[in-house]
């Protein structure tokens, strides 16, 4: 569990820089903190074909 | 600040500050267990209930469904594993929903009810429980999906406010679960035997997967198992396996590996047994045990023909047909 952890981390750090180098300093921060733009819930849509199971 | 220990499921993981549980979604922050998943969906959908699968409980509604990213099984061949093997930092979509913010949509979309589905709702809890209590406040029902890896308090807590269940047995062998889905076996069938007891409208699906649990004699032991101990009237889904994730080397299932399962649970006693994703297969549709008069007829997730009286009996024999109709 721990390694995942980890992994996580390093993911996370290793994707934020991925975004400043692809230029998005909002994406870069907000996936630096786990927090990337929240949509409202009025912005589904809840009729969209899915494939998810279940 | 130092450790904690989340006791939701059998799991027990013990997380580090500023780590998190197997689930990835459930973590430790100055010494607390917050799950930051809630209000936080990343799947909203309205489905008919049929697609969860359910068949004996309010056939042909619409379902206000949501999950979280996150799960606390691994299986190798999940459908789902862009939503369920994830934290929420990792999705694309994340909506702000509260429970509030749920029932009035789902109200809104004039929907019978609100799933918890798609990925486990077991790792979103808290957040599965606060919307179901707001939901029936509203006259919602609410109907919970998962694989029923769930320790016994949280389980009987969670049935005092959810109305149906879909619990998914993916195969009567422990092996099965530790090799395939990092989980064991036990705490499924705990599960499923609260909810009954709990007076959870509970349905059981079984993913048949070409060699790793089709074995004839394991199917028997699960019909068996499912008859003495959830009742011959439980619904079992017996569901067809198609190649995802981690498991593209297997062919989907056989069409006869599908009925052999069926007449099996047949054989068992079980009086519904039905076949699933197989467009258009007559084993999508419920028989009266009685007479084998067709009562509800379905083709996919469609119900084209409805003949149960307003009590739920065969209108010819007047047998009465479990479920909550
Ligand atoms: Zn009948």
């Amino acid at each position: 569990m721990k390694s995942r952890n980890r992994i996580s981390t390093m993911r996370r750090r290793f994707l934020a820089l991925l975004a400043v180098f692809s230029g998005s300093l909002l994406t870069s921060r907000s996936v630096a903190t786990g927090k990337q733009r929240q949509l409202s819930l009025h912005e589904a849509d809840f009729y969209k074909p899915h494939d998810l199971a279940g | 600040m130092g450790d904690v220990t989340c006791e939701l499921c059998p799991r027990y993981c013990t997380i580090p500050e500023g780590g998190a549980g197997d689930c990835r979604v459930r973590v430790n922050i100055d010494g607390k267990l917050v799950a930051t998943t809630y209000g936080r969906p990343s799947s909203v959908h309205i489905d008919p209930v049929e697609k969860k699968p359910l068949y004996h409980f309010h056939p042909g509604s619409a379902v206000f469904s949501i999950a979280t990213a996150g799960c606390n099984l691994h299986c190798r061949n999940c459908q789902n594993w862009q939503l369920s093997q994830r934290g929420g930092e990792e999705m694309e979509r994340i909506y702000r929903a509260e429970p509030a913010d749920v029932v009035d949509a789902a109200l809104a979309e004039n929907c019978h009810s609100i799933a918890y589905t798609y990925s486990d709702p077991i790792i979103f809890y808290e957040y599965v429980y606060d919307t179901s209590v707001l939901a029936h406040d509203h006259g919602l029902k609410n109907i919970f999906v998962t694989a029923g890896y769930i320790n016994e308090k949280p389980m009987r807590r969670l049935c005092q406010v959810i109305d149906a269940t879909n619990i998914d047995l993916k195969a009567f062998d422990d092996g099965f679960y530790r090799r395939n889905c990092s989980g064991s076996l036990k705490p499924v069938l705990d599960a499923m035997v609260i909810a009954r007891e709990e007076g959870v409208w509970l349905e059981v699906t079984n993913l048949v997967i070409p060699t790793l649990n089709d074995d004839i004699a394991t199917v028997r032991r699960m019909a068996h198992w499912i008859r003495d101990n959830l009742g011959e009237q439980t619904p079992l889904h017996i569901s067809r396996f198609t190649p995802h994730y981690q498991m593209r080397n297997l062919p989907p299932t056989p069409v006869e590996s599908l009925h052999r399962v069926w007449n099996e649970a047949r054989d068992a006693g079980l009086k519904y047994v039905y076949i699933g994703n197989i467009y258009g297969h007559k084993s999508e549709s419920t028989y009266c045990p009685n007479d084998n008069t067709r009562l509800i007829h379905r083709v996919g997730f469609s119900v084209e023909e409805y003949n149960l009286t307003s009590d739920g009996r065969c209108p010819v024999c007047n047998q009465k047909v479990s479920g909550v109709w």
